[in-house]
């Protein structure tokens, strides 16, 4: 804090209210990027976050609705941007942009933060950021970071009001989708600039050295609470180790561990002995690592501790540099969310014999991600279709895991099919559970998904055996003559990759609960192969992602009658129960 | 035929309000619910008003409007009728993966809505239709009839259909249902493409589905009300409320009763909005706050903002509705102090029993609630409440307090100041989500306060979020009862295509003018089916429009007549305001394209004009009853006087801190708070600090 003038505590009702006055502000912001964005995957699909920080870059606040591994691109940006950027130099009306997670707080190349500084009575007070995963950087490699898309560190965007041309279109040229990228910069800046609107009206209620004081008091709260849940774990030390696969890796599998010592009001993680940085998407930066620990302990102890600094205090976390948890330049990290969904199962693994009714069995234990791209003749554009696949989540001690749902740190929206086809050249043929995906027990772990698309003729305009119906609008008259033409052969199919994990492992269960199934891919006849984690569909290609199930938990005997005659009615009945 | 009547049920009370056209006098009753069977206490509550009134009969009343929370209920409560669906192959299971969200970030012991219909009697049928509205599948009508054959025998009661893209060619749906009556006769059926003819195909099945597993409860319930009142001797043809304010016939209500899950607090709204426009407020924030939870509303230029849906107990309903928002903030909710040492509010709730602790049936170890805190301060009444009925034990509620006080460090009254001020932030938070998030201002805004423990709270409010004037209704406990005495007739008419308006505007005005002709024709059918007169048919008409990309629409008026490219360029016009408004900016050079058009049609019933009374200047001593120590914050007890509301007479001025009373409610006036007394009996008050 600037100001330590001011006695250190604050009325506690003031700070309540002031925390429900920050939360709101929040909220507000990620509303509105939510609503004046272009891109499905913002619009739709919400994969997008916002927060508000101290001048110091403490997180004071964050929308709820985001992703958790969001929290990996916020809290390294203020202190990237402080690092490049003299505090003298820091206008009214700037805005700076970064994505590097070498450079820039990021933790991979999509997340593009907006960060704003928030003035009061002429001095830097906060910093409203908001981060928006833009669905570009399509059908990359991953072999380094160099590969993956543009690296930003934090420059300035916006200058005292004014969006710097020269940097936006530097930005633009690099991207696929330049229209939907610069209309969705738009709504990011928008949503900053009403925090710092919004900010304006508290401090002119409260006053500066009130908000700060707040602030503080809010922070030290946050730390108050979070020891008070942490102290009612079990003083130990608990490990757990797991395999971990994805389809970039082929056969590989490498082992994860982890110790975490729980010592009266204070955690302690330790990684060590997990393998070096790999040659693939999957290495995850240090602010990953940490978004990812602070999530499962927020699980674990208090799901309702607010989002804030404070509760990074008590958790110390020690991870090898150079790690697949920890890794450095220039180790690419697009599909790092794979990884970050097997250290929360770690992590809830650990501890199960300390929080047995607090932990779940494994959940699905990867951020299924499905990018389609190429040309849409039928459109006249480039497109690029991005969807995270759910699947299920891990059984609980006194209830069946969740089917079918985004688990752990990511928590986006899926595109509905009516969007989606009217939008791109695809049809959903599918989207369904998996029947006896969900590992047998006590309670039953969550089922998977099936999600199954077809690659439509987007050369035949309204497609095959259809019949207009005189009626439907045109989802979009605007075509291209230029695209009529961008080729043959592979150029001419669609793009497909696929980022996921439990390929060739189950998600396990706990205390005798069975593990759910693994995840896997199917392809219609003649279709090529998916190899490590590509191919390129023709239209009248089918390709089916299947996700994993998650682990059960106890004893498949013990399962409730009543639950199994339903299992058995609804045909979810797990085939080795 | 000159009673108008409406009977408002809730939880507790059944409130019965009737309007006597030929002496203008205003008449209001409450008698207790009879949640197993509603109706009991409706007409109960009819016999007893028209005995007040005077002898009077069913056959004097001339109208008749209800508001119930039976479909809401039936929902909340899992007491829906057994309720199958019929969907595209392939899509079975849509209904539990929604859109694919865990319901909490970080609990992961909460549960999704468990589904309406089970996983067994959701069937799937062979066909498909394209984007385009082109038929990629033709429908395989066996597998409708064996689907069919299979619903019966499981018993189902209510049938759901939802096929992909049923907004843009609704015959696939059509023909099912024609083969579902056939086949199963009795069932309640449910179409999406008529309950909502709109795109995003999980909200429209969650709608249909909701709407399918209330409607035979509703039905029921509404027959035979309906069979009872024409027993009693009811002429006038009964009607319901609906989410949008609006009232439709018993027997219209039936066939949609998803559209009636905010029945209840819409009409108390429009009630609002329909007093304060008479007595000069047209834009007003509305908050009702009972005992659980607070409903707050926006009305701009008399007119309450509406939307399109919400989420109910995590499931999605889009239906025309009110905007009103909820927060689990009332005189019930408890407060603790949680690990990190703050006091914190509700949105857990003593309920009506135990209740709070001055009621004395709490335990002796019970967290204190609002109303306890109220009781402390002495801004309530701490000897008894409802006009003497009920007596209040004043030494628990400190006690109750006080548990906590000693856990904050705080004196008792601070403990029951700071009580006050976190449920008051809460309620505040809700206020923007309705205000400040959809771009209104509430500063420019009168604050009505309504529900038993709304004028109590209502000028801390309005200090917490900068508003300056208050103004509390005549009967703020039965104030949605009132509400269903102002309202008209409404229906809703919808179609979704997407097209652009920016391409070729005369083409476009041209297919947007042939769509609203089409509501129209619909429309027109609806008004002869109610035997709306002519001159009573009003249409509004709305573009829900949105810069091509984006996926979220911002109604937009549309302005009756011809719609031609100048039409349709003020329509632009009033887009991009609204745009800048709500975002900040507009983007000149891209292309609009509007989504859904919209069709409200209104038969306007005559409304009741309720009773002025001549000013009786500014003094108020003939109200006063006496005085009592009420605590104010920094300043410690005071004597302030009280004033008994039924006393006050128009043009009467109080100045506070004082308290006026009623049988259902007291409003506090703080320091610097100037009561005036409109002369609609309105207390409107200048919020001071």
């Amino acid at each position: 804090m600037n100001d330590t003038a001011t006695p250190p505590s604050p009325d506690p009702v003031l700070v309540e209210v002031m925390g429900a006055a920050l939360s709101s502000l929040v909220e507000e912001m990620g509303e509105t990027l939510v609503r004046a964005a272009y891109s499905s995957n913002i619009k739709e699909r919400r994969d997008c976050t916002a927060g508000l920080f101290d001048a110091d870059g403490h997180m004071l606040a964050q929308a709820e609705q985001a992703s958790p591994i969001h929290l990996g691109s916020l809290i390294g940006v203020v202190s990237a941007v402080l690092e490049r950027f003299p505090v003298e130099d820091i206008r009214p009306g700037d805005t700076f942009l970064s994505n590097d997670p070498y450079s820039g707080g990021g933790s991979h190349l999509p997340d593009m933060v907006l960060v704003t500084p928030v003035f009061a009575d002429g001095r830097l007070t906060a910093w409203a950021a908001n981060l928006a995963h833009h669905a570009d950087f399509g059908d990359r490699g991953h072999a380094h970071i160099f590969q993956e898309g543009v690296r930003i560190p934090p420059v300035r965007f916006a200058r005292e009001g004014e969006i710097v041309d020269d940097v936006f279109q530097l930005v633009l040229t690099n991207c696929q989708v330049p229209a939907e990228r610069r209309a969705d910069f738009r709504a990011q800046l928008a949503a900053n600039r009403l925090a710092v609107t919004r900010y304006g009206e508290l401090v002119e209620r409260y006053g500066r050295a009130t908000m700060l004081e707040t602030a503080a008091a809010l922070l030290d709260y946050t730390e108050r609470r979070t020891r008070a849940a942490i102290a009612e774990v079990p003083d130990g030390t608990y490990a757990f180790t797991d395999r971990f696969d994805c389809p970039e890796l082929e056969d590989t599998e490498l082992e994860l561990r982890l110790r975490v010592t729980v010592d009266g009001d204070e955690l302690h993680f330790d990684f060590a002995g997990n393998p070096g940085q790999v040659r693939a998407s999957v290495n995850m930066v240090r602010t990953a690592l940490y978004a990812t620990v602070y999530y499962a302990v927020k699980t674990l102890v208090d799901p309702d501790i607010p989002s804030n600094a404070g509760l990074h205090r008590p958790i110390r976390i020690d991870a090898p540099l150079g790690s697949i948890v920890n890794c450095v330049e220039p180790a690419a990290v697009n599909g790092r969310t794979e990884t970050c969904q097997r250290v929360v199962d770690l992590i809830h693994g650990a501890l199960a014999p300390a929080v047995p009714e607090r932990v779940t069995a494994a959940s699905n234990g990867a951020n299924t991600g499905v990018h389609f791209s190429g040309w849409d003749h039928a459109r006249g554009r480039y497109f690029v279709y991005l969807e995270t696949i759910g699947g299920g989540s891990g059984a609980r001690a006194g209830k069946d895991g969740l089917d079918g749902v985004q688990v752990h740190v990511t928590n986006t929206s899926n595109l509905p099919v009516e969007a989606l086809e009217t939008e791109y050249p695809l049809m959903v043929e599918a989207y369904e559970l998996v029947p006896g995906s969900g590992g047998a027990g006590r309670t039953r772990g969550g089922m998977g998904i099936r999600r199954t698309v077809r690659v439509e003729d987007s050369r035949a305009g309204t497609g095959g055996k259809g019949t207009p119906s005189g009626d439907a609008g045109s989802p979009d008259g605007a075509r291209d003559a230029s695209g009529a033409d961008s080729g043959t052969g592979e150029a001419d199919g669609v793009q497909f990759w696929l980022d996921t994990s439990r390929l060739r492992s189950r998600p396990w269960g706990l205390f005798g609960g069975l593990p759910g199934s693994s995840a896997r891919v199917e392809l219609s006849e003649g279709a090529r192969p998916v190899v490590r984690g590509h191919t390129v569909l023709r239209p009248g290609d089918r390709v089916s992602v299947v996700t994993a199930g998650a682990g059960g938990y106890g004893d498949p005997a013990e399962r409730d009658p009543a639950a199994a005659e339903r299992d058995t009615r609804e045909g979810t009945t797990p085939p080795d129960a | 035929m000159t009673l108008r009547i409406g009977v408002d049920t809730g939880g507790t009370f059944t409130d019965v309000v009737a309007f006597d056209e030929e002496t203008g006098a205003l008449h209001v009753r409450k008698v207790s619910s009879t949640p197993q069977d509603p109706g009991l206490a409706i007409v109960e509550g009819l016999d007893q008003i028209l005995e007040q009134i005077g002898g009077r009969s069913p056959a004097d009343v001339g109208y008749f409007a209800h508001g119930t929370t039976v479909g809401t209920n039936a929902l909340l409560t899992h007491r829906g009728a057994r309720t199958g669906v019929v969907t595209t192959r392939g899509f079975r299971d849509l209904l539990e993966l929604g859109r694919g969200r865990r319901p909490r970030l970080y609990d992961l012991q909460a549960d999704k809505p468990a589904p309406f219909a089970p996983r067994d009697l959701r069937l799937e049928v062979t066909e498909r239709v394209r984007h385009d509205g082109s038929i990629e599948t033709p429908l395989d009508e066996d597998e409708v009839r064996a689907a069919a054959r299979t619903l019966r025998e499981a018993g189902v009661e209510s049938v759901a259909v939802c096929l992909l893209y049923s907004f843009l060619r609704p015959e696939h749906e059509q023909r099912i249902g024609e083969i579902l009556r056939e086949e199963l006769p009795g069932a309640h059926l449910s179409l999406s493409s008529r309950v909502l003819p709109e795109f995003r195909e999980y909200e429209r099945l969650s709608t249909v589905v909701t709407n399918a597993y209330v409607g035979p409860v509703v039905a029921e319930y509404l027959a035979k009300l309906r069979q009872r009142l024409a027993e009693r001797g009811l002429a006038a043809v009964p009607h319901v409320t609906q989410s949008n304010g609006g009232i439709i016939p018993f027997e219209a209500a039936e066939e949609l009763p998803v559209r009636m899950v905010l029945s209840g607090p819409s009409t108390g709204v429009v009630g609002a909005a329909g007093l304060c426009a008479a007595a000069g407020h047209p834009d007003l924030i509305t908050f009702d706050m009972g005992g659980t939870s607070s409903d707050v509303s926006l009305v701009r230029n008399g007119v309450p903002k509406v939307t399109t849906g919400m989420e109910l107990d995590g499931r999605p309903v889009r239906t025309p509705m009110l905007d009103i928002h909820t927060v689990g903030a009332g005189g019930g909710s408890l407060a603790r102090v949680d690990a990190g040492g703050h006091l914190k509010v509700g949105p857990a709730s003593a309920g009506a029993d135990p209740g709070p602790a001055c009621y004395g049936k709490a335990s002796d170890t019970a967290e204190p609630t609002v109303t306890d805190a109220d009781i402390v301060l002495h801004t309530l009444n701490p000897v008894h409440l409802l006009d003497g009925r009920m007596p209040v034990d004043e030494q628990a509620a400190r006690a109750a307090v006080g548990r906590i006080a000693e856990r904050i460090g705080l004196g008792v009254e601070e403990t029951a100041h700071g009580i006050l001020r976190v449920v008051t932030a809460n309620m505040a938070r809700a206020i923007r989500v309705i205000s400040v998030q959809r771009g209104y201002d509430p500063r420019d805004y009168t604050l009505v306060p309504f529900g038993g423990a709304g004028p109590l709270h209502a000028s801390q409010l309005a200090r917490e979020l900068g508003m300056r004037t208050v103004l509390v209704p005549p009967t703020p406990g039965a104030q949605s009862a009132l509400g269903l005495l102002m309202t008209d007739v409404r229906a809703d008419f919808s179609r979704t295509r997407i097209q652009r308006l920016t391409d070729d505007p005369e083409r476009t005005a041209g297919q947007l003018g042939a769509l609203w002709a089409e509501l129209e024709d619909e429309a027109a059918a609806w008004f002869d089916a109610e035997r709306i007169p002519e001159a009573d048919r009003g249409l509004e008409r709305t573009a829900e429009l949105r810069y091509a990309g984006q996926n979220h629409e911002i109604p937009v008026p549309v302005p009756a007549g011809p719609l031609d490219a100048a039409a349709l360029a003020g329509v632009l016009e009033t887009f991009a305001a609204e745009h800048r408004r709500l975002y900040g900016y507009d983007a000149p050079d891209e292309p609009v394209e509007a989504v859904t058009v919209r069709l409200q049609a209104v038969g306007a019933v005559p409304q009741a004009k309720l009773p002025r009374e001549e000013p009786a200047g500014e003094d108020a001593s003939a109200s006063l009853t006496g005085h009592r120590e009420m605590h104010l914050q920094g300043e410690g007890f005071v004597s302030v006087p009280v004033h008994r509301r039924a006393d006050l007479r128009p043009g009467n001025r109080v100045t506070g801190p004082a308290v006026v009373e009623q049988m259902d409610t007291t409003t506090v006036l703080l320091p610097g708070d100037v009561l005036t007394v409109d002369d609609h009996s309105n207390l409107v008050i200048a919020v001071g600090g």
